[in-house]
């Protein structure tokens, strides 16, 4: 289990939490690789099937940022 | 109506009709198929109640049927009142049953909607309500006076002759319709009410008031349901967890009164044994002479209350306690002073 | 409207073991309305079976279709081709569509994915509280429009019985459910119409009800 990397799927809101990581970016500031962000119009948007396809493709965590 | 004056001719119609103050009590018919329990609690009633109202499925759980039981009460000399619901049966098992009743001599019947089987001990099963108590006694009374069955076909021979009864619930709501839907009860047969037990005089009282102003008192038997509390924890749970019951304050805390001076449950635990089993024994007497006392009390009120015509007195699975509860109250075929003399002067 | 609930997914599970490839297959009217069995509802359990079927060590291909109306073939035979492809259907309709399905289509077995539960009003925002029986026999004239064969436990036409107490019916009193006939006296006080309830109502003729055999009402002039 030592060397387990969970695939991390992120949801963002593109006015917050999008914008958070842009600006992390430019900070140079590193976050994990397994982290993919899911860039949204609106985490309003999200919807229970978008986070149980995500699971079923193979993601082990969701999370939804807004 | 027959030629003697009498609509059936039970004793339980019998003694309404004169005037006495009657009482009837109840049975509870065994979980099994074992006639000698039943024998040994008609033992208590025999001879000192006009009859004895033998349940149907109370509260749902499956028991002896009354009418099986009722035939051994006839056996043993005891006048029984059949009880009918409309839960378990359809029109067309009701109807045939009670020829069968009739045929066996059973001669009063309690109409009822019956409990729902929620309550019981077979919570899964499917509920008939073909009939509500109010249809169910119509039917009944269109088959004794007018000879037909529900569905207009006439009964071609004996009909099924009984006197009805019915119940009502004065605790129920809403309190302004229950003297209304007693009147609607009488309307549709009913010779006799038997109501829900009273641990509440005044309120009872009120209600009476109302039935007696629609002048329903001229027309049907009304016996106030009594029982004697067992212990402050039957107290305790009629008054907050039986449906439809109200259990006025003071009798609770004459309950817990009555075992004062005595050593607490607490203390009982950490006596001897041989020490422990007299203190609980001289517990429970203590409150059940206060329960019977309490019954007692509330019997005498209701001789007083204009309209009722006696008392339904429950004490199921404490059968014991009816002998001292209408000795103490001068009620019933055998302590009723009014009915003794009347003995003396026949013979 | 027609409601209706999921069944649990163990049991449908248990419906789907032996096939290889099923169709979920929606409803898009009243279990629509009712969140149990619309578009939506067919994709989320999909996507359940999908996994849970994978982590059971062998997944299953799971199809989804929805249409308008479970309840009418015309409707239905936009899912012919998935019909065509699949072991096995689960709908998630009301019992109507799961038999029109296994009518229509009988070379293949339609099982039910939802339990189909009353003709109910949506009271609140994810509520719903049964208000017919269909019992074919309408009296809500006679009790100031609220029905006591859908209503009250015991379905009485003369209540209320001595289980009612402040308004609330006896039976299962944690649901705190409202004793439809202290609602009729009062509604019938409101309306000043309390001589309905003085009125001894017979008892019911429940032929026109499920009592008498399977019902079918044939509309003549309606016919082709």
């Amino acid at each position: 289990m030592i060397d387990y990397e969970p695939q991390v799927l992120a949801f963002a809101c593109h006015y917050c939490a999008y914008a958070a990581a842009d600006l992390a970016g430019s900070m140079r500031l590193n976050y994990p690789p397994n982290v993919k962000v899911l860039h949204l119009p609106c985490t309003g948007k999200v919807d229970v099937i978008y986070l149980l396809r995500a699971f079923e493709k193979g993601a082990d965590a969701v999370f939804v940022a807004g | 109506m027959s030629d003697n004056g009498y609509i059936v001719g039970s004793n339980l119609e019998k003694a309404l009709k004169a005037g006495y103050f009657v009482a009837t009590g109840e049975l509870g018919p065994p979980q099994s198929a074992d006639r000698h329990e039943i024998e040994h609690k008609a033992k208590f009633l025999k001879g000192i109640v006009e009859s004895v109202n033998i349940t149907d499925c109370q509260t749902a759980v499956v028991r002896m049927s009354s009418i099986s039981v009722a035939v051994i009460l006839l056996e043993l000399g005891i006048e029984p009142n059949i009880q009918m619901t409309c839960r378990d049966r359809n029109r067309i098992a009701i109807q045939s049953d009670l020829l069968g009743a009739y045929a066996l001599g059973c001669r009063n019947l309690l109409c009822l909607t019956g409990d729902h089987q929620t309550f019981g001990n077979h919570p899964q099963s499917k509920n008939v309500h073909d009939l509500d108590s109010i249809s169910l006694l119509q039917m009944c009374r269109d088959m004794r006076d007018k000879k037909i069955f529900q569905c207009g076909e006439p009964i071609k021979g004996q009909e099924p002759r009984f006197f009805l009864g019915a119940a009502a619930n004065p605790f129920a709501d809403p309190f302004e319709f229950r003297p209304y839907r007693l009147g609607k009860k009488v309307a549709a047969g009913a010779d006799f009410i038997q109501t829900q037990l009273i641990f509440n005089v005044p309120k009872f009282q009120e209600f009476m008031r109302r039935v007696v102003d629609l002048g329903l008192h001229e027309k049907v038997y009304i016996l106030a349901g009594v029982g004697p509390i067992k212990s402050l924890a039957a107290a305790q749970y009629m008054a907050t967890k039986v449906p439809g019951m109200e259990v006025d304050p003071e009798y609770i805390e004459r309950m817990k009164n009555a075992t004062k001076g005595l050593p607490s449950l607490a203390e009982i635990k950490n006596m001897p044994p041989q020490e422990a089993a007299e203190a609980r024994r001289l517990r429970k007497e203590a409150s059940e002479a206060e329960g019977i006392r309490i019954c007692v009390e509330i019997i005498n009120e209701c001789k007083k209350i204009e309209g009722v015509h006696g008392v339904h007195i429950m004490a199921i699975e404490w059968e014991e306690a009816v002998d001292q509860i209408v000795r103490q109250a001068q009620i019933g075929p055998k302590y009723d002073p009014a009915r003794q003399s009347a003995t003396l002067q026949t013979d | 409207m027609i409601v209706a609930q999921q069944k649990p997914l163990e049991e449908i599970m248990g419906m789907i073991a032996n096939a290889e490839k099923v169709l979920i297959l929606g409803c898009g009217t009243c279990v629509t309305v009712c969140f149990a069995g619309g578009e939506k509802e067919v994709a989320i359990l999909a996507s359940q079976l999908r996994m849970a079927t994978r982590l059971a060590g062998h997944e299953k291909e799971i199809r989804e279709f929805t249409v308008q109306r479970q309840c009418e073939y015309e409707y239905n035979e936009q899912a012919a081709d998935y019909v065509r492809d699949a072991d096995l259907i689960v709908s998630l309709a009301c019992g109507i569509g799961v038999q029109t399905m296994n009518e229509q289509f009988p070379e293949k077995l339609t099982v039910p994915g939802l339990n189909t539960s009353g003709l109910s009003q949506p009271t609140e925002q994810g509520v719903w509280e049964e208000r017919c029986q269909a019992c074919g026999d309408c009296i809500l004239a006679l009790t100031g429009g609220l029905c006591p064969i859908a209503r009250c436990a015991k379905s009485l036409l003369n209540g209320p019985c001595g289980g009612s107490q402040r308004g609330i019916c006896e039976v299962y009193a944690e649901r705190q459910t409202p004793c439809v006939w202290d609602q009729i006296y009062h509604r019938l006080k409101d309306l000043g119409q309390l001589e309905k309830l003085m009125e001894i109502r017979p008892p019911k003729n429940w032929h026109t009800s499920r009592d008498g055999g399977q019902r079918k009402i044939v509309r003549e002039d309606l016919r082709l």
